[in-house]
């Protein structure tokens, strides 16, 4: 699936259209008022340069009435920006009264955990979304605070811990959305990414019903070490893998790391490679998250990976 | 046009009011939120406080006396009422250290929960306010022993009187918000 | 170019004045010239560790995923920059011009409170070296300069920064607070006979205002400041949502310190702007009336605005909609002025020396800077910019290519009056190139950037093009930023060792710090002229006509 921009002039939901219409209106605004501003300052410095032998110009004090036209002038434009912007505000982010969230995001230092109360799918780091639909999100912080932004389909808005914020999305066209934690949350802020995973209806009911499913005992040698390592060395501690012994919940959940795209949060593709190098010494790859280095032999570490790409 | 050290002090107060307003709201938005309305309540001793706080209050009115009589020429009569006005602001001062010693006991901390902390935030700054307001009464005080001119003594006077009267002032509102609420 | 001198008196240099040549004249001094130098120099210096600290982030940022710094250290980097450059070199350089100048300007022979202006400065200085004491004493503090909370709270800032943060700004605070009460107070009190409210030069008249937003904005620091001690070392719960406390409360009382405070860094800068487009365009200022109204309206307004900083926090509609209401509306008065800048240089006979070159610079970016403003101000718009590299850009093209190009306008119009020199005009044009060229390369990407979905405080980003490019290209045009900041600093040292004697009144300025030597002496005037008007100068200059009011 086509991996989308993050660019804010590519506005792939109604809501993110409305604001980029705004926006678009304040940039000609900006224009005018911006070539009417340089034009006069550019003509006045070439205008009225000091030619030799000069005598003094004439002492303008004012003049009110021109003043106040450009007072008012201004003051006009501002209103019809004021009267866009809160037109826009209902279209992009109606008031949520007794509607249900689709979808909960509660974000944590440095990583982002989705709930799904419909379905009860509970996953991390990849938010999957069916097009077409109007979906309400529920923002909410298990630590401090964080924003939720994907510009590619439209605002964001702060996840404040014992608060919860809503969001409407509407994607309008399949693709995976890139986005970001928009608010510092401490060291790894920056690394904090949001993946949208936007689906035809079918391809999102079967993506819930395999992530209800308890992923298959381990087959194959390395990924039944892999699994005996990864309870045995505490990643239990801080991981939930369903059908396992494994029910921490500091970190993200586990069940179905084999299937997601990228590992940390965005921070690096999803191989086993790469699996096996963040094993080793997440600190590395993302320095100051909260998974400490466990001290693992490359051929444990990448038995454990092993364990976990068959996690789908 | 005011004399500047009472301008001076004047903006001074201006900048503390904001920041003991802000203090305060921080009391009432806590207090409209959530459990705090309870745990004053069961904390906080009203009687004993408004008491103590009369002293504070009757410490304004003595002050206020000590400057007429100074301004009447009556130098020894200011210093009587200057020391009452200190006596009462001290009379205060160890109430609100009952009232802390009470609340310690019971283990309302400033940690212990929201009322704990905004109150004994905003408390505790209004208290240090009042020390530090006994430190220039007392400096005053030493200023009428040595002085024979009016002018630097009458100045310093009007200004100190005016700190004086906005702790006093700040108390009032305090002692509402805080004691008097459960009541309203 | 006049260098008539109205006394006798044969002061060139600050060399020349007796009482300025002893070290301990300065530590010990009570008098404004002297607190001004030191409050300007002290910022300076402090500005140069800032563009440091820039630097070193702009390097980080140069290329993605870049392993230059840990994200540790990036974020203390960045969290002293920022409160570098707010608190430590551009309100101590602002309180410099204004405790300097503002004396002179209404002909007063110092502040009304000369010790209160010392204890200003050295609680700034001593604050500001507490401040970057915390380096060594266990970490900076590295929750950005607006340290949210409960980021801020010791279970999630372990280090000692966050409290060295705290306490540093309180007592900056306590000094600049004092300053605010003593620029009331002098301008009140100790106006020349003739000079009335209105007749204050513009500067002296921004500064007054200015004072008031000082002493009524950092009370609501200091309480958030307080609070947050309170949390950190004592468990209090004001800001911790585990214990019932809010973390939107800081906010709000941080905020309603941080909208004032934004105007405190600009409303200055207006004041240098206002002064001296007038002098190089050999025209009084259009409209003083509604320059000192507008500014009246943007120091009442900007208590009314701070809630836009929060638009993403999840309020509700009717607080949204009342406060993008005022944050347009406070647009107004600041435009109100730049149109009437203009129309001082409209019909003038305009001699572009380096401080008219970087007033007419303001002119043009102060605009980009307010605009990007407005365009926060439409909610839906903020929605997606803001905590965004668009802010960044925005942010930086009002207080540097804004508040920083007019100040430099005012140190080259003003530094000969102050050391008795002539900055060299070659040096500043180059400096000044560099400057439009630096500052511009660096920061105007920015809007791209922020458009592009970069967020800001991010110490790396993946590679997503146009992020690569657009950050090199900052980064390269940062170091031609520091170029021109190191061409300013040659002009300085050359000029102060052989620049061309100044004389009294070099530019034939019109107000009252013209009426005396270059340097003043220490009681400032021998003489104060009459003040029968706005610019008593040009009255004098013109008694035949009889002046005007």
């Amino acid at each position: 699936m086509k991996l989308q921009d993050t660019s804010v002039f590519d506005a792939n939901s109604p809501q993110a259209r409305a604001i980029l219409h705004l926006f678009y209106f304040d940039l000609v605004i900006s224009a005018v008022i911006f070539l009417a501003v340089a034009s006069l300052v550019i003509y006045a410095v070439i205008r009225f340069r000091q030619r030799p032998g000069e005598g003094e110009p004439f002492q303008d004090p004012g003049n009110p009435k021109l003043e106040t036209l450009w007072t008012i002038i201004p003051a006009l434009i501002l209103l019809a920006l004021l009267v866009a912007t809160a037109y826009t505000m209902r279209v992009v982010n109606p008031p949520v009264i007794r509607s249900e969230p689709n979808v909960v995001v509660i974000a944590h230092q440095w990583w982002w955990e989705y709930r799904y109360p419909q379905s009860g799918v509970l996953t991390a780091n990849e938010l999957h979304m069916p097009v077409g639909k109007k979906w309400l999100l529920c923002v909410e912080s298990a630590d401090v605070i964080h924003d939720f932004w994907v510009p590619g389909l439209g605002a964001k808005v702060d996840a404040i811990p014992r608060n919860q914020n809503y969001l409407w999305i509407t994607p309008s066209k399949t693709g995976v959305y890139p986005g970001t934690c928009a608010e510092f949350c401490g060291e790894e802020h920056a690394l904090m990414g949001i993946r949208v995973i936007v689906q035809p209806q079918e391809e999102f009911e079967a993506w819930q019903q395999s992530q209800l499913r308890v992923p298959a005992k381990p087959s194959g040698v390395e990924a039944e070490r892999g699994a005996q390592l990864f309870e045995e060395r505490t990643c239990m501690n801080c991981h939930t893998i369903a059908g396992t012994k494994a029910r921490g919940t500091v970190g993200p959940d586990l069940t179905h790391v084999g299937d997601r795209q990228t590992l940390g949060s965005g921070a690096i593709p999803n191989t086993w490679e790469q699996l096996t190098k963040w094993i080793m010494d997440p600190q590395k790859i993302k320095p100051g998250c909260n998974m400490p280095s466990l001290k693992l032999t490359e051929s444990q570490a990448h038995d454990i990976a092993i364990y976990l790409e068959a996690l789908k | 046009m005011m004399e500047r050290n009472k301008m001076g002090m004047t903006l001074f107060l201006l900048s503390e009011a904001v920041f003991f307003l802000l203090l305060i709201l921080a009391y009432a938005f806590y207090h409209t939120s959530g459990e705090l309305g309870k745990q004053a309540a069961n904390a906080l001793d009203v009687v004993k406080s408004a008491l103590f706080s009369v002293a504070l209050l009757s410490s304004s009115v003595t002050l206020w006396q000590a400057h007429v009589c100074l301004k009447s020429g009556g130098r020894s009569q200011a210093r009587l009422w200057l020391a009452a006005t200190i006596l009462l602001g001290l009379i205060f001062l160890v109430g609100q250290g009952t009232e802390y010693s009470h609340l310690l006991r019971e283990h309302v901390t400033i940690s212990r929960n929201l009322f704990g902390t905004t109150f004994f935030t905003l408390t505790g700054f209004h208290g240090l306010h009042v020390a530090v307001g006994l430190a220039l009464l007392l400096i005053l005080l030493g200023l009428t022993e040595l002085g024979t001119a009016h002018e630097p003594t009458s100045s310093a006077m009007e200004a100190i009187s005016l700190y004086w009267h906005f702790v006093d002032g700040v108390w009032v509102v305090i002692f509402s918000v805080v004691y008097l609420w459960e009541y309203v | 170019m006049s260098k008539e001198s109205p006394t006798n008196r044969a002061i060139n240099s600050l060399a020349d004045i007796k009482e300025y040549r002893s070290m301990l004249s300065w530590i010990t001094s009570v008098d404004h010239k002297q607190i001004g130098i030191m409050y300007i120099v002290s910022a300076f210096v402090f500005f140069l560790v800032g563009l440091g600290l820039a630097l070193a982030m702009r390097i980080q940022l140069m290329v993605p995923v870049s392993h230059f710094m840990s994200p540790g250290t990036y974020n203390q980097i960045f969290t002293m920059h920022g409160t570098t450059m707010v608190f430590l070199m551009a309100m101590p350089l602002l309180f410099g011009f204004s405790v300097y100048f503002v004396p002179l300007m209404i002909g007063a022979r110092d502040m009304a409170f000369p010790r209160l202006n010392a204890l200003g400065y050295w609680l700034y200085l001593f604050g500001a070296l507490m401040m970057y004491f915390s380096f060594i004493a266990g970490g900076a503090p590295d929750a950005g300069w607006f340290s949210y909370a409960p980021l801020t709270e010791r279970g999630y800032s372990s280090s000692p920064g966050i409290d060295y943060w705290a306490l540093s700004l309180l007592v900056m605070g306590a000094g600049s607070v004092a300053t605010g009460i003593n620029l009331i107070v002098t301008v009140l009190t100790l106006r020349t006979p003739g000079m009335t409210l209105t007749r204050t030069p513009l500067f002296v008249w921004m500064i007054f205002f200015n004072a008031f937003l000082v002493i009524l904005a950092l009370p609501a620091l200091n309480a958030a400041l307080v609070m947050i001690l309170a949390d950190r070392q004592l468990n209090a719960h004001f800001f911790s949502p585990a214990h019932g406390g809010s973390a939107l409360l800081w906010q709000n009382y941080f905020w309603l310190f941080g909208h004032p405070e934004v105007y405190i860094l600009v409303l200055p800068a207006f004041g240098v702007i206002s002064e001296v487009i007038p002098v190089f365009s050999r025209k009084v200022i259009y409209g003083y009336g509604f320059m000192a109204a507008s500014t009246v309206a943007i120091a009442f307004l900007s208590y009314g605005v701070w809630i836009h900083h929060m638009f993403a926090t999840g309020l509700s509609y009717v607080i949204l909609y009342v406060f993008a209401g005022s944050s347009m509306l406070i647009a107004i008065p600041t435009g109100i002025k730049i149109f009437n800048w203009i129309a001082t240089m409209w019909g003038g006979s305009i001699r572009f020396t380096t401080a008219m070159l970087f007033a007419t610079a303001f002119l043009i970016q102060f605009t980009v800077g307010g605009l990007s403003g407005v365009a926060f101000a439409a909610i839906p718009i903020d929605w997606q910019l803001t905590d965004s590299y668009f802010v960044v850009a925005h942010i930086h093209y009002v207080l540097l290519g804004g508040t920083l190009f007019a100040m430099f306008a005012g140190t080259y119009y003003w530094f000969p009056k102050v050391t008795g020199r002539m900055l060299s005009e070659k040096i500043g044009k180059l400096h000044f190139w560099l400057m439009v060229l630096g500052f511009n390369g660096t920061f105007f990407g920015m809007h791209l950037l922020g458009v592009a979905g970069m967020p800001r405080r991010a110490y790396t980003y993946l590679d997503r093009p146009p992020l690569g490019t657009l950050h090199l290209i900052s980064s390269l045009f940062a170091f031609v930023l520091a170029l021109a900041i190191l061409v300013f600093l040659w002009n300085v040292v050359r000029s102060l060792r052989k620049g061309e004697v100044a004389g009294d009144n070099p530019w034939g300025g019109w107000t009252l710090e013209w009426a005396t030597t270059s340097p003043p002496p220490v009681e400032n005037f021998d003489r104060v002229p009459p003040v029968r008007g706005r610019r008593p100068l040009w009255d004098l200059a013109h008694k035949k006509e009889g002046g005007q009011p």
